[in-house]
């Protein structure tokens, strides 16, 4: 069984994924579907740039969000003096698995606004439909698989994340301390039946999360072809 | 009326359309290529290269002198695309509803112009392609449009489906007294539907009149060889099993006897076809002939469609003129010209209900 502690950071991180995940719907649709209409110069340069978090270590990630957001940077000064602390708070766990899960999210949601029938969107248009309109009654609904799956690789994503999360806050029991780290942390320290158990519990929840989204996918699919 | 003064850059060449088309329905004729979708898309407002001026009655989509366009969704055009189009995520009902600006009661009117009830909680995966083309018309008449723009809309169906579904396109025209352009490549539809054709080729506007004056320019003429049908609308009056007929009132209250077809009730409405071929022409009044149907009427048009010749016959005290295909033999023998009277004739097994 868990201990209160390790419930607790249980609790934590499936917090940390969720608002994660939530936090990222708008800016990552908006940009994939951006890049999806985009045909203009320098477009895969700027796939290429958006991908880059996926192939960098993600200490390196992690790295460049501490300087970014330490009190020393213009950033992290100008939120310091409005009272927002970042680096070493949950504040800074959240922001690392959004950098680390946006590209996911991104490629996923891209992908399958580009493979919708342009026709459809005009045909929306000469319905009467403004181009914010069309884009949540038709192209959002057509594109939700790809949206969906996007949106529960980025949440497994946040479940698992270490590198980044470990370098911009640290591994502070009770404030940033999650599962991933936790894991590590009890290896570190000769605990490794707890780490196992830890590790279990991530497996079951990646687990949970995929196998809701595959049922429920074939679920809506059904439904679409009575 | 319609004002189309426009330029559209195309892949191969440049679509230049310059036409008035009157308030009724217009086919759109020519070769694949010649930019007949084209043109439907620029008025719907769907191709943002378009230049020039496009009106209809007194809203103007394009003006590009007045750097004025009319987006899309303000121009209440209905578009119905070759393949019709639905949303795969709706239900028959959510596509119809989908534009439904005049409120429900228009949607109302359009499912029961189109017959589509029982469809409603069909998904479009589910339906066939003349319930789909069904569909996608009840979903752009719902937003009230001021224009339909219909690609083909029998292109791609069987003959059998496209005899279930042109009653409706009939029906469409004569109760909404919407403006309709047309797509199509078949001279038939052309002539059952259209007061007005447009004849594109290679980006060009070849050709543009009433449809039969039309048919002897080399673009009609060789698909006029595939046969002209006149297609009248009517209503059940009478059975008659002894005598092995059923009696139909067409619409300016001509009398049609037809083979005995029961499953019709006295009263429904139908839609009937005539072949052009199979209509004989006399002139004197006929006496002593098989032949159940015979009218008077009058030569308005005669035009050489191919090897043949079509009449165009206004029979007296009734509305649409009839296309009557005879051999320049015929012609002269007979000495037809505008204005000869003559007897038409139809056997009753010449007449098909579709």
């Amino acid at each position: 069984m868990l201990t209160a502690d390790e419930a607790g950071v249980v609790l934590f991180t499936l917090e940390v994924a969720a608002l994660t995940t939530l936090l990222l719907l708008p800016p990552g649709l908006a940009s994939a579907f951006a890049l999806a209409r985009y045909r203009g110069p320098g477009k895969s340069a700027l796939e290429t740039l958006l991908s880059l978090p996926l192939i960098l270590p993600p200490t390196a990630v992690g790295l460049a969000l501490l300087e970014a957001f330490s009190r020393g940077s213009a950033l992290g000064g100008w939120l310091a003096g409005r009272g927002i602390e970042v680096v070493f708070t949950w504040k800074a766990v959240v922001l690392a698995t959004a950098v680390m899960s946006f590209p996911l999210l991104v490629r996923s949601a891209r992908t399958a606004f580009e493979e919708i029938d342009p026709r459809l969107v005009g045909l929306a248009r000469t319905l009467g439909c403004s181009p914010a309109a069309t884009f949540f009654r038709v192209t959002l609904p057509l594109a939700w698989r790809g949206v969906l799956a996007g949106a529960v690789l980025a949440f497994a994503r946040a479940l698992g994340e270490f590198g980044a999360t470990v370098m911009v806050a640290g591994n502070i029991p009770g404030r940033t301390r999650t599962l991933a780290l936790a894991i590590f942390h009890d290896s570190q320290v000769g605990r490794d039946d707890r780490a196992a158990v830890l590790a279990g519990v991530t497996a079951v929840l990646a687990f949970a999360a995929l196998w809701t989204t595959e049922w429920l996918s074939r679920r809506l699919e059904r439904r679409a072809e009575e | 009326m319609i004002e189309l003064s426009f330029e559209l850059p195309l892949a191969t060449a440049e679509l230049r359309v310059e036409a008035e088309l009157p308030a009724a329905v217009t086919a759109v004729m020519g070769p694949s290529g010649a930019g007949k979708t084209s043109l439907l898309e620029a008025i719907a407002g769907l191709r943002r290269k378009a230049r020039g001026r496009i009106a209809c009655h007194d809203v103007v989509f394009l003006d590009s002198a007045r750097h004025l366009r009319l987006a899309p969704e303000r121009r209440r055009v209905g578009y119905v695309p070759q393949d019709a189009g639905l949303f795969p995520h709706l239900t028959a009902l959510g596509n119809v509803r989908f534009g439904a600006r005049a409120g429900t009661r228009q949607a109302e009117t359009a499912i029961e112009t189109l017959e589509i009830g029982p469809l409603l909680a069909r998904y479009p995966a589910s339906l066939s392609g003349g319930e789909k083309q069904r569909v996608a018309l009840a979903r752009a008449l719902a937003t009230a449009p001021r224009m339909l723009l219909l690609d083909e809309p029998l292109a791609a169906l069987d003959v059998e489906l496209k005899e279930r579904v042109l009653p409706y396109l009939m029906r469409i025209r004569d109760e909404w007294k919407v403006p309709i352009l047309y797509v199509t490549h078949n001279v038939g539809e052309a002539l059952a539907l259209a007061g007005h054709v447009l004849f594109l080729r290679a980006g060009r506007v070849e050709a543009q009149g009433a449809p039969l004056d039309l048919l002897s320019s080399p673009g009609l003429s060789a698909e006029a060889e595939a046969g002209i049908e006149n297609l009248l609308r009517g209503r059940v009056a009478a059975h008659d099993p002894a005598g092995g007929i059923t009696r139909i009132e067409l619409d300016g209250k001509l009398a049609l006897s037809v083979p005995l077809a029961e499953s019709r009730p006295a009263g429904s409405a139908v839609t009937v076809a005539i072949r052009a071929e199979d209509v004989l022409v006399s002139t004197a009044p006929v006496k002593g002939l098989s032949a159940r149907n015979v009218y008077e009427a009058r030569v308005e048009g005669l035009e050489r469609t191919g090897v043949d010749v079509t009449l165009r016959c206004a029979i007296t005290g009734s509305g649409r003129p009839w296309l009557v295909r005879v051999t320049p033999a015929a012609v002269e023998a007979l000495g037809l010209a505008v204005g000869t009277t003559v007897w038409l004739a139809v056997k009753s097994h010449s007449v098909r209900i579709v």
